[in-house]
């Protein structure tokens, strides 16, 4: 029976890197504020892997064929794909890869009924794992990464509800399949409101964005999923704001606990509401 | 604009997918955009539109506007600090139906 030691969700907008310096300085000190304590709480927890869950953002599959999920299998991830390194303008990394849980996670995943596909080789990664990765210097923890990537984007996509159960068995898995001992930390990738592409590339919905961080702090799911559909998501901007639904897995697989965030930018220029939060696994709802 | 336009057939999708993934393409694109052009299915329409960089016409359409995004980094640049942000406002203008005054742009 492996342990959930770590759960977080933090946004993935290239901008917190390539204008950090450009910003406000309140805008940077959220930035910086999120994912130092989100770094450092990963650290502190001590994981053998993280299973990180992201938007693939188009990036693997043509939309012709576009699955849902894809489990990152390979012995060793790198980024940012060649095409994506002058857009977000940060560092190249690589971390090692972890396939034992990934087919395990596969696995385990089909067994319980969560139509998942699954990448031996090389999976191109853009902002959604390269942005937390250089944010929290992940490469430079040695902690191996299983890489869940996730369509919220080329409708129809897993709402919320299916999110979230498939957040339970994700739970299932970690607590029924993987080793007794191994240490799991888990990360949703995406959100908060954008439109990227959109006629609203420039709005970010802040009534929104405060209101999702709220009730992901708040040890009351079923609230979450009432207000927090996808149509709302989509309301806060078309084809960016659903990432949020990588939280919702996160948030399946711990059950409900409180959380905590480092407060709250929408500088327009991030083109990205921006705020995270780190859920406290001690601590039963 | 929700997703009842959008149409995942449309042949300009795969011509993003491939410049995304193929450094030689792009650089042809940049070469001789209409050789590129020429390799896909494109519907009249569609191909004027891509000519005329009218991103309005290509969503109605049925684009994806994630890959219309990217279209527009192909065009206009696609480094974070400058090319990425100037592709935005263009792309925003576009689809805003006027020829620029992004607000805050950094």
């Amino acid at each position: 029976m492996a342990e959930i030691v770590f759960a977080a969700g933090v946004p993935h907008a290239p901008a917190v890197v390539g204008l950090f310096d450009k910003a406000p300085d309140e805008a940077r000190a959220v930035v910086s504020r999120t994912f130092d304590s989100v770094g450092r709480a990963l650290r502190a927890a001590r994981p053998d892997v993280l299973i990180v869950f992201a938007n693939d953002h188009l990036t693997n599959s043509r939309i012709t064929a576009y699955p849902d999920f894809i489990i990152g299998m390979a012995p060793e991830h790198r980024g940012p794909h060649e095409w994506f390194k002058e857009w977000i303008g940060c560092r190249d990394w690589a971390v090692p890869g972890e396939p034992e849980v990934a087919r395990a996670l596969f696995a385990g995943l089909t067994r319980r009924g969560v139509r998942m596909n699954a990448e031996s080789g090389p999976l191109k990664f853009d902002d959604n794992l390269s942005v937390p990765t250089v944010m929290t210097d992940l490469d430079r923890t040695g902690i191996r990464v299983v890489p869940v990537l996730q369509n919220c984007t080329v409708p129809p996509f897993p709402d919320g509800p299916r999110c979230y159960a498939i957040g339970q068995a994700v739970g299932e898995v970690i607590r029924q399949d993987l080793p007794a001992g191994l240490r799991v930390a888990l990360l949703g990738s995406g959100g908060l409101s954008h439109e990227p592409g959109g006629a609203r590339y420039y709005k970010i919905d802040e009534e929104f964005d405060r209101q999702f961080l709220a009730l992901a702090q708040r040890p009351d799911h079923a609230t979450l999923l009432r207000e927090m559909t996808v149509a709302r998501m989509e309301e806060a901007g078309l084809g960016g704001t659903a990432e949020c639904l990588s939280w919702f897995i996160v948030l399946g697989a711990i059950g409900e606990r409180p959380g905590e965030s480092f407060g709250y930018t929408g500088w327009p220029s991030f083109r990205c509401g921006i705020g995270g939060v780190l859920w406290n696994l001690q601590e039963a709802a | 604009m929700a997703w009842e336009k959008y149409d995942p057939s449309l042949a300009t999708h795969d011509l993003v997918q491939d410049l995304k993934w193929d450094p030689q393409l792009r650089q042809q694109f940049k070469q001789n955009e209409a050789a590129v052009l020429d390799r896909y299915k494109l519907r009249p329409e569609e191909r004027r539109a891509i000519e005329q960089r009218d991103f309005r016409a290509l969503y109605d359409l049925g684009m994806h506007p994630y890959l219309g995004g990217q279209l527009s980094r192909f065009i206009w640049g696609n480094d974070a600090g400058r090319g990425a942000i100037e592709a935005a406002n263009r792309l925003v203008a576009s689809l805003q139906g006027h020829a620029g005054g992004i607000p805050e742009k950094p």
